[in-house]
């Protein structure tokens, strides 16, 4: 009886520990994995990309909304940077969210329809356990990332060819770029 | 400890591990046939979703579906997202068969339905009619579409065509407050009525 104690507690203790390394490592290697994606059709760290209309011929992640245009911004704060993320102005829903390396939703700004269309909407973000800037330099937003990895989307209504030429418009007013502090 | 030790308990180590592998894989849905209507801790007339989506909170069976079929997706604040893989009579949604979908407004600044194949993947046509949104419905009070592989003689279609099994997705931005706190007594279900199939192939 003793003999076989040991190997089926061990086998227990294996099957635990295979299943809660997988369960925890799968949303990052995915997310890890849709990074590495968008580095290869050439979107590089800290810099918005504009994806075209979505199509099934377009579409790069899983459930795209053809409804909808995405602008994707990769992000690095190993160094414990800030990164400063503007969005430009669009006359109908925009929104832009953060996601962390575990895939979690951690921020979403809702940008303001008609808005100033001169000021657009700047958000800063931290590394993790970076202080806050001072509200007196910088009045917008701030967000502290939970990860140092991560990306940032934002997403704009826009249904028809027409709007999405209004969104490439609006979209060259978009950055997400260190800041020189 | 003997060789023949060592060796067995390498075995048990290594069996244990994939067994534990594949269990996570397969209770988080990345294995196996299941589709992303599949998990859910809302159903609304078969519209399924998770509360927990996007969020911190969501247990790792969660987060691992949700970064396979819905990678991006966010908390339901901002998004809700319902999924249905079945019409009204409770049969999976086919590409050879033709459904009316018929709706109401929803508490929502916007909302649309979209079609995405097995796979959670737009299918491949150039229909360019993969969805319906609010834009296109317009001010309307109720609508109907009609999802089939090919176009109808008028009105909103949604195309299946290439799309095998599949299901739609619901996405309501900007849900009102008491959407977001009682999606089942204010979510208006969309039906979808099957109203002919074709002989399978």
């Amino acid at each position: 009886m003793k003999r076989i104690v040991a190997p089926i507690f061990v086998l227990l203790a294996s099957i635990l520990t295979g299943h809660f390394v997988t369960l925890h490592m799968t949303p990052v290697a995915i997310m890890k994995n849709a990074i590495e994606r968008l580095e290869e059709r050439g979107v590089a760290l800290h810099e918005f990309n504009l994806a075209p209309r979505t199509t099934p011929q377009t579409q790069t992640v899983v459930r795209p909304s053809p409804d909808l245009v995405y602008s994707i911004c990769p992000f690095d704060l190993s160094g414990n940077q800030v990164l400063a993320v503007r969005v430009g102005p669009y006359d109908d829903y925009s929104s832009v969210s953060f996601f962390d390396i575990r895939t979690n939703n951690f921020a979403t700004v809702r940008i303001d329809v008609g808005g100033d269309p001169a000021s657009g909407s700047e958000i800063v973000l931290r590394a993790p356990g970076r202080a806050a800037l001072d509200p007196l330099m910088f009045s917008g937003p701030q967000i502290e990332a939970p990860t140092r990895r991560g990306l940032i989307l934002i997403r704009r209504l826009a249904p028809t060819q027409a709007a999405y030429h209004e969104v490439v418009s609006t979209a060259a007013d978009d950055s997400c770029s260190l800041l020189i502090l | 400890m003997s060789t023949k030790a060592i060796v067995l308990y390498a075995s048990v180590v290594l069996f244990g591990l994939l067994v534990g592998n594949a269990s996570a894989l397969w209770m988080s849905g990345l294995i196996g046939k299941f589709s992303a209507a599949s998990f859910a801790n809302i159903n609304i007339a078969n519209w399924t979703s998770d509360r927990s989506i996007g969020a911190v909170s969501a247990n790792p069976y969660t987060r691992a579906r949700v970064a396979r079929h819905g990678l991006l997706a966010l908390v339901k604040e901002e998004a809700i997202y319902f999924t249905r893989s079945v019409d009204d009579s409770g049969e999976q949604l086919q590409e050879r068969c033709t459904y009316v979908l018929s709706g109401k407004r929803q508490k929502a600044f916007w909302w649309s339905v979209t079609l995405y194949d097995s796979e959670s993947r737009l299918p491949m046509n150039d229909d360019l009619a993969l969805s319906i949104d609010a834009t296109t419905i317009g001010e309307r009070g109720e609508w109907t579409a009609i999802i089939a592989p090919t176009p109808p003689a008028g009105g909103h279609w949604i195309s299946s065509r290439a799309a095998g099994r599949f299901d739609l997705t619901l996405r309501l931005y900007q849900p009102e407050a008491d959407l977001v706190e009682f999606p089942e007594v204010w979510l208006a279900p969309p039906r979808i009525q099957k109203i002919k199939c074709e002989a399978a192939a």
